[in-house]
């Protein structure tokens, strides 16, 4: 026998209670018994008033051509964020903005110790809303509801034009609410004004899986389309610290560029001055330089070449040779400096230095193989060869700052477009790109 | 998610740059060639580089 303390007996579970629909006789269940203002009827659609034990008829309509099928029964239960609810009512709303009515459907969840709370839905978008705990503070453009910021949405008026169940209220098919939406993804603070009665309500955006998976629903939710209001965004949650770290990487790459320059070893290996005499154009023009020794790591070798040419070319078939190996590096370079003066003013183009950089070179003996060629009107000119090891690259730093950028400005705009299509379905819509060209290029 | 997978991306990135820095990368093109004969060293013209006849820019404007 334990001696532990007996369970709790598990609290009664709640009875449907069974009436008539006085104008057509189907059967009519109750199920958050005395809570319920209204019922309707599943049948001929009446609206009853749940407080009458003979359940007066409140409002008939003719829904038979506007039915609508709630995507989740009425009855049916499920766990919503831990806590056991049945939906008991289900009405659709629309608004009319321009002209085109927008329609979304609203389902009253029950549970007899937590309450009521509601699933919105509109184009497969779904929200968590129950009623405000506190009075927010609401201006124009604003509102603060527990210690965070809300931003004026839209304020339009919604249309009751079909209900099912029961409700808390007296519902009416017709009535007609003024409705004010204030958003902080993944969140929406409603107001609803009906008469001169004032609701606030706060909602939290949620997919459709969810919903699946809590009252679990057959086959898949309907894909959500377009962008809703408080839809959140892991893209535009996360820009600020994307665009942190991208600033903290280029810091890196700032520092590793110190770094780099810091210790590169920039050794002159060689550095000598040739003549290229075209008196001696039959002899043969290539010739090698002294060996040369690379040391350290595998690094790059950098060629510079000067020549002091004025309008014409010098051309090196230079090749870097491992005297031990036989590994070679061959690579072409042309000097070549034009000037002069036209209608347009002077001009000038090209250098009278190169500079090349061999990547990856073992360290080992060297030499160059050297073979110039010249602009034939030429009839020799002296040209300097620096050979230096291991000089930084900044190209590489360049490239980096790129690669780190581009997903960057990728995401931004990803976040951009999402932002602006959540918005042009606001009072608030941003002025339509094409259309802000437009009105640039008229004036 | 996007973050995490930001985060890696930029050090690798960064790590990939400085491996190259370390190692002597370079954006210029060269052409590597294998077993060189020794000869070249007593007789430059026994090697031919493959830029040679190499269309050469006359200038002017």
């Amino acid at each position: 026998m334990s001696a532990g303390t007996p369970p709790l007996p598990e609290p009664p579970k709640p009875q449907a209670k069974a009436l008539n629909c006085p104008k057509c006789g189907a059967a009519i269940a109750l199920r958050c018994f005395g809570q319920a203002e209204t019922v309707v009827c599943g049948s001929c659609h009446s609206i009853l008033d749940a407080k009458d034990p003979n359940l007066a008829i409140l409002q008939q309509f003719e829904a038979a051509t506007r039915d609508d099928k709630p995507l989740i029964p009425l009855g049916t239960r499920g766990k919503l964020r831990g806590t056991d609810y049945e939906v008991i009512g289900f009405q659709r709303r629309h608004s009319k903005v321009e002209g085109i009515s927008y329609y979304w459907h609203e389902y009253l969840l029950f549970n007899p110790y937590k309450g009521f709370r509601y699933l919105s839905e509109y184009n497969g978008h779904w929200n968590d809303i129950s009623v405000c705990k506190q009075l927010p503070m609401a201006e124009a453009s604003s509102a603060n509801y527990l210690g965070e910021i809300y931003k004026h949405f839209q304020t339009s008026d919604a249309n009751t034009d079909f209900v099912l169940g029961e409700f808390p209220w007296q519902v009416r098919v017709g009535e007609h609410a003024v409705v004010t939406d204030f958003i902080h993804p993944p969140r929406v603070l409603s107001s609803e004004k009906l008469d001169k009665e004032v609701t606030w309500s706060i909602g939290e955006y949620m997919y459709g899986r969810e919903i699946w998976d809590a009252f679990k629903l057959p086959d898949r939710p309907p894909e959500a389309t377009g962008v809703y209001e408080n839809q959140p965004s892991s893209v535009t949650t996360n820009l600020t610290s994307i665009w942190i770290a991208f600033a903290a990487f280029a810091i890196f790459l700032l520092a590793f560029m110190a770094g780099f320059d810091l210790l590169s070893k920039k050794d002159p290996v060689l550095h000598e001055t040739y003549q290229l005499n075209r008196a001696n154009a039959k002899n043969e023009a290539s010739f090698v330089t002294d060996v040369f020794e690379l040391t350290g790591h595998t690094s790059n070798v950098q060629v510079k070449t000067y020549a002091p040419v004025s309008n014409h070319w010098v051309y090196f078939n230079y090749a870097l040779i491992n005297q031990d190996t036989g590994q070679a590096w061959d690579f072409g370079r042309e000097v070549s400096y034009y000037y002069g003066y036209d209608s347009d003013g002077s001009w000038n183009e090209g250098k009278q230095k190169d500079t090349i950089v061999i990547p990856s070179v073992p360290s080992g003996h060297y030499y160059l193989r050297i073979e110039p060629e010249a602009d034939p009107s030429l009839p020799g000119i002296p040209y300097t060869v620096d050979v230096t090891r291991d000089v930084p690259v900044f190209e590489i730093y360049g490239i980096a700052f790129v690669a780190l950028l581009l997903p960057v400005l990728f995401i931004s705009w990803r976040a951009y477009t999402f932002e602006r299509s959540r918005w042009s379905e606001s009072d608030h819509a941003p002025t339509p790109i094409l259309q802000t060209q437009s009105s640039e290029d008229d004036s | 998610m996007f973050r995490k997978f930001y985060l890696l991306y930029g050090f690798l990135t960064l790590g990939t740059a400085a491996f190259g820095q370390y190692r002597g990368w370079s954006l210029d093109t060269i052409n590597q060639l294998k077993n060189v004969p020794k000869s070249v060293r007593d007789n430059p013209g026994s090697y031919r580089s493959v830029y040679s006849g190499y269309h050469h820019y006359t200038g002017g404007k």
